[in-house]
């Protein structure tokens, strides 16, 4: 505000004669301006568009390249002016700050080369004013994620490096399936045993032609040794996989605890529990659930498909817009289910018959499902019954968009890093096959 | 209602539109001052330093007129270490002449050329308008005791020496004993001009207003 303000010191000097007459002592002499130049304009050339402003202007602030004397460097003898061979736009709003004692960003300016045309003024970039400030914060924090990423999938270097021992050899063979044939050889048999192992659950359950005399029988009691040597097959396909990705890992303890390895653990846990406790009565009821959790196999895909890790990283980032539907979507079940039971509390051989089993009705309503084996009969429960599937298309409507747009966000994330990966990648592979001498110029980019 | 925007401070008709119906309208007020011409005539300035002086007020007043919330921002700038609102409110009052509670560029120019190029008796004179508070032509010592208030207020509490509380009350009694010829416990216009005309001080400090702009 000094900048403006400066000018009204004529009037506050004057307004001084206020306390002269009450003074006990004369006032002393008011400091006089040495040298002092009549106001004159100064002409700024920056890449050809001219600017032009009082020379007092630019001296508002002086530890800047324009307010200093630092600016006599760029001065033009010949055309008496001052010329810069930088960026016009961005001038624009350098002299604005000069003008008006505010920086702004202006929104359509590559935040880099923003940062860089205030470094070469002279501006701390501190000083942008509040209405802009928020906006110049996201974009820095934003370009400082993706310089981050860029330099994490640079320290991943493809090119020739130092020996490695057996283990860290085998970790990369796992992590990256094409550094060698042989990771690769391994991550296909790896996934063509898992959808073994899924297609097998699913065919075990087929019905599957009828042994005379007897009822119906799925495929996997008629077919049960050929089904049980698949299983074990593919059980210890994935036994030595998890064997040897736990060797390998480089720290054992944040593997065990990773959802992968966790996930490998349920999957062949079934089997060996069954070994273990084999014909006994007692606890086959409980042994029948475990081999539910042979379907989690199927998670072991993710190692293999980078959507469903997309998938899988979003929902973890949209928790709690997750959270908040769940929420909204029980307190609403809640409510409805309860006004339902006493609508229908009146009407004969109502299926209403407490609020808990109303909860049915209200979540298959608000999820505009209608399975229809339960109907509201009164009036009122009619009613309330289309509130209750209005309300449930907008609750669950309204997080749905936050979660595409995490996914969406993310998934772009990716495919630009993918692109760009295979961008060095190409880069590399010419770089190898070119004749150059010195290959250090071209060793990575951005060093 | 809208009015248009101005364009500067050379208009041929020297109309004023200032239309001050509410706060929300103040933003979209413009007040056109007088012509470059007129004012050079009327007060003491050249027609450059008129221009430096309509620069910086229309910069921190775009609309071309100051209310006191403005002045009282403005002048709490150059005295950042007291309270100067009070004093900013007389000098205020002293300012607008016509007493409409704004002060415009006229008003500004008027004032100022009084204040840096008028003669002495012209500087007293304003002193003197702005002591007297409600304008009746006398200074009472209530009145008096105000202004000593304010000015103390505006110069904080960081003097050296301390001062003490009464302070601005034995200001006053100095002041009255001095000015007070006939000790009727007022000061009229004529007593204190004479006063100050008596006191080398005060004919001193009068001087220093020259070079100011």
């Amino acid at each position: 505000m000094a900048a403006g303000v400066a000018a009204w010191l004529p009037f506050a000097r004057a307004a001084a004669i206020g306390w002269m007459p009450v003074a006990n002592c004369p006032m002393p002499l008011a400091p006089t301006d040495k040298n002092k130049r009549q106001d004159e304009l100064i002409i700024l050339n920056v890449s050809g568009r001219r600017f032009q402003t009082w020379r007092t202007t630019l001296e508002r602030y002086p530890d800047t390249l324009l307010g200093s004397t630092e600016k006599e460097f760029f001065f033009n003898e010949d055309t008496k002016e001052y010329f810069f061979d930088r960026d016009p736009e961005v001038f624009r709003a350098i002299l604005n700050f000069y003008r008006t004692g505010k920086l702004h960003y202006p929104r359509y300016e590559c935040i880099s080369a923003y940062d860089e045309e205030l470094a070469f003024y002279g501006i701390l970039p501190e000083i942008i004013g509040d209405c802009c400030y928020e906006e110049y914060k996201d974009r820095k924090r934003e370009n400082a994620e993706r310089l981050m990423d860029d330099n994490d999938s640079e320290n991943n270097p493809e090119g020739s490096m130092p020996s490695l021992n057996l283990r860290e050899t085998m970790w990369r063979a796992f992590e990256n399936p094409h550094t060698s044939t042989l990771a690769l050889v391994f991550y296909y048999v790896t996934g063509f045993f898992i959808a073994v192992s899924v297609i097998t659950n699913v065919v075990e359950t087929v019905p599957c032609g009828t042994v005379p005399g007897n009822k119906e029988l799925p495929c996997g009691e008629r077919y049960a040794v050929a089904f049980f040597c698949l299983d074990t097959a593919c059980v210890m396909i994935f036994t030595v996989e998890y064997l040897l990705r736990l060797f390998a890992a480089p720290s054992r303890y944040r593997f065990i605890r990773s959802v992968m390895s966790i996930i490998d653990v349920v999957a062949i846990m079934p089997y060996y529990i069954g070994l273990v406790m084999t014909n006994n009565e007692d606890v086959s009821g409980a042994f029948v659930t475990l081999r539910v959790f042979r379907v989690f196999r199927i998670f072991k895909f993710s190692r293999h498909s980078q959507g469903l890790r997309i998938l899988g990283y979003t929902l973890k980032s949209c928790a709690s817009e997750l959270g908040f539907l769940l929420f909204s979507l029980t307190m609403a079940i809640i409510i409805f289910a309860t006004v339902m039971f006493y609508a229908e509390k009146g009407s004969s051989a109502s299926k209403f018959t407490s609020i808990p089993a109303s909860f049915w009705y209200t979540i298959v309503t608000m999820t505009t499902l209608g399975y229809g084996d339960m109907v509201p009969k009164t009036i009122a429960g009619k009613i309330f019954g289309s509130i209750c599937s209005l309300s449930g298309v907008l609750v669950i409507a309204l997080p749905v968009p936050v979660i595409v747009s995490n996914f969406s966000r993310i998934y772009h994330q990716n495919q630009r890093a993918d692109k760009r990966r295979a961008q060095k990648v190409s880069l590399s592979y010419t770089q190898q096959h070119l004749p150059l001498t010195d290959c250090t110029v071209y060793s990575r980019s951005g060093q | 209602m809208k009015l248009l925007p101005c364009s500067g401070a050379k208009t041929t008709s020297p109309d004023i539109q200032n239309s001050v119906e509410d706060e929300m309208e103040m933003a979209t007020v413009r007040h056109r001052p007088e012509t470059l011409e007129l004012l050079e005539a009327q007060s003491k300035f050249t027609k450059k330093e008129l221009q430096i002086l309509y620069r910086g007020f229309k910069n921190e007043c775009p609309s071309g007129i100051v209310n006191e919330e403005t002045f009282k921002e403005i002048y709490s700038q150059f005295f950042p270490q007291g309270d100067s609102t009070t004093y900013a409110h007389f000098l205020f009052n002293a300012f607008d002449t016509d007493h409409s509670g704004t002060v415009s560029f006229e008003d500004f120019i008027m004032g100022l050329s009084i204040l840096l190029r008028g003669t002495v008796q012209e500087k007293l004179n304003w002193a003197f308008n702005l002591y007297d508070i409600n304008k009746d032509g006398y200074i009472t010592k209530e009145e008096m005791l105000d202004i000593m208030k304010a000015i103390y207020d505006m110069m904080g509490k960081c003097t050296y020496p301390v001062l003490k509380e009464d302070a601005p009350r034995q200001h006053v009694e100095t002041f009255f004993q001095k000015m007070d010829k006939n000790k009727d416990g007022v000061v009229t216009i004529d007593e204190f001009i004479e006063s100050c005309q008596k006191d080398e001080n005060i004919m001193r400090s009068m001087q220093l207003f020259e070079n100011v702009i």
